[in-house]
């Protein structure tokens, strides 16, 4: 029986179809692989771009980012602060998710993008306290639209950082590279 | 530039010379074993609630627990004092040089033990190991009804099944100070943040604070004289000093 499949597979025609099998595998591996890099969906298509070209400061609307562990995604009472004043809100189909959300009081529902692990505790003031730009973890944002991630957050980056920024400092590299500094 | 190789070096010290940073002092004699130091634990902790089935296959996770011993034979026995048990952050812990997964580290900045929930595989080989049975295993995915969910501590990872957990002497609240101090430019004061059990206890039963700093009370009180280190014969340096009938 099996000798009957493997002589059926070394026909052209048998290769031919190894040949599709192996290829379908691999690119739903390629495809798979791809959709975990690619941005969430998100309520509404916010233009970081457009943002940044007005001149906003990162810190303005995620202001956390200097004071404590997490940055913080805008209320829409921000957003709206700037937004009620500008004509083309009324009128605009991309921002009307955000009228809707503020008339009616309910939340939108932002995806976060740059995420850690749950057994990673990650304090976003020590790293901007250290010199740090956004840019450097979160890359360009006057380049995205909703913002993406410019690599891959894994330890070993973050480590790679770590060891970089303590240098010839003994205490420093102690603490920096030390599994309870981020792992609790 | 100093690898991460040159650090491993310099690690390799005699461990009697090591002295410990934090540290925690625990009277007996006032200890009344109301267990709030072990309710204030599990919420803080994000501690499971293992429930009655579990329990009883000496299942139960607490990273604390007040213990009690009999003295003598029945009929003339005598209870010996409520003495709270809990990681002893030992200077040289039996439980790290066990683990083959290497999850089980020792902290060289706070000198403490730590436990990497990532890197944690479930041998079950540090708690075996471990003279003063303060580790707990996660032998399920217990439940958090709902309410109960609501109360989870953002600031401490939520254990799955198959890792093992232990008493961290509240390192959240160790980065959250020095975050703070250092944020303010200034060191961290004495008695500024304590853990969880210390700050629950009512009798003030418990102290914590830096064991390196001779003007702490933490160590003021360690060096009373009639404190004692459990187990102290087996060499693990304990950091944990009890004051028992003094």
């Amino acid at each position: 029986m099996i000798k009957r499949i493997f002589d059926w597979l070394k026909q052209p025609l048998g290769l031919i179809a190894v040949g599709i099998a192996v290829l379908a595998l691999f690119s739903l591996a390629a495809y798979g692989i791809y959709t975990t890099q690619q941005p969430p969906e998100q309520p509404i298509q916010f233009p970081h771009q457009t943002h940044v070209a007005f001149g906003i400061q990162c810190l303005y609307c995620h202001p956390g980012a200097a004071k404590g562990p997490a940055a913080g995604i805008p209320s829409q009472a921000k957003c709206w602060g700037c937004h009620n004043q500008i004509a083309k809100t009324q009128t605009s189909l991309l921002l009307a998710p955000l009228k809707d959300a503020v008339t009616s009081g309910t939340p939108i529902e932002w995806v976060p993008v740059a995420q850690v692990p749950d057994f990673v505790q990650f304090n976003h003031r020590a790293h901007i306290a250290a010199g740090k730009n956004c840019e450097d973890c979160h890359g360009d944002m006057s380049k995205v639209t909703i913002a993406q991630n410019p690599q891959v957050f894994n330890m070993g980056w973050c480590l790679n950082c770590h060891v970089e920024t303590a240098g010839q400092d003994h205490e420093k590299l102690v603490k920096l590279s030390d599994c309870g500094t981020c792992h609790y | 530039m100093a690898t991460l190789a040159d650090l491993k070096i310099s690690e390799v010290k005699l461990s009697e010379e090591q002295t410990g940073k934090w540290g925690m002092v625990i009277d007996q004699d006032i200890c009344t074993g109301c267990q709030a130091c072990v309710a204030a634990c599990a919420m803080e902790n994000n501690l499971s609630f293992v429930g009655e089935v579990d329990s009883g296959y000496g299942r139960s996770m607490h990273w604390i627990r007040i213990e009690r011993f009999w003295e003598g034979a029945y009929p003339e026995v005598k209870m010996t004092p409520n003495q709270p048990m809990m990681c002893q952050q030992c200077g040289s812990a039996p439980c790290e040089p066990v683990c083959p997964a290497y999850a089980t580290m020792h902290s060289q900045a706070e000198q403490l033990n730590l436990q990497v929930y990532n890197r944690c595989v479930g041998t079950r080989y540090c708690a075996n190991n471990c003279p003063y049975q303060v580790r707990s295993f996660n032998w399920r995915d217990y439940e958090r009804p709902e309410p109960l969910s609501n109360q989870l501590n953002p600031d401490v990872t939520v254990r799955r099944r198959g890792v093992m957990e232990k008493c961290t002497f509240c390192i959240q609240r160790i980065h959250k100070a020095q975050d703070k101090a250092k944020s303010e430019g200034r060191e961290v004061v004495d008695g500024e943040f304590t853990t969880a059990c210390a700050q629950a206890c009512p009798a003030n039963a418990i102290t914590f604070g830096r064991v390196d700093d001779p003007e702490s009370l933490v160590s003021q009180l360690a060096h009373r004289g009639h404190g004692v280190k459990h187990l102290e014969e087996l060499g693990a340096l304990p950091s944990v000093t009890y004051f028992k009938g003094g």
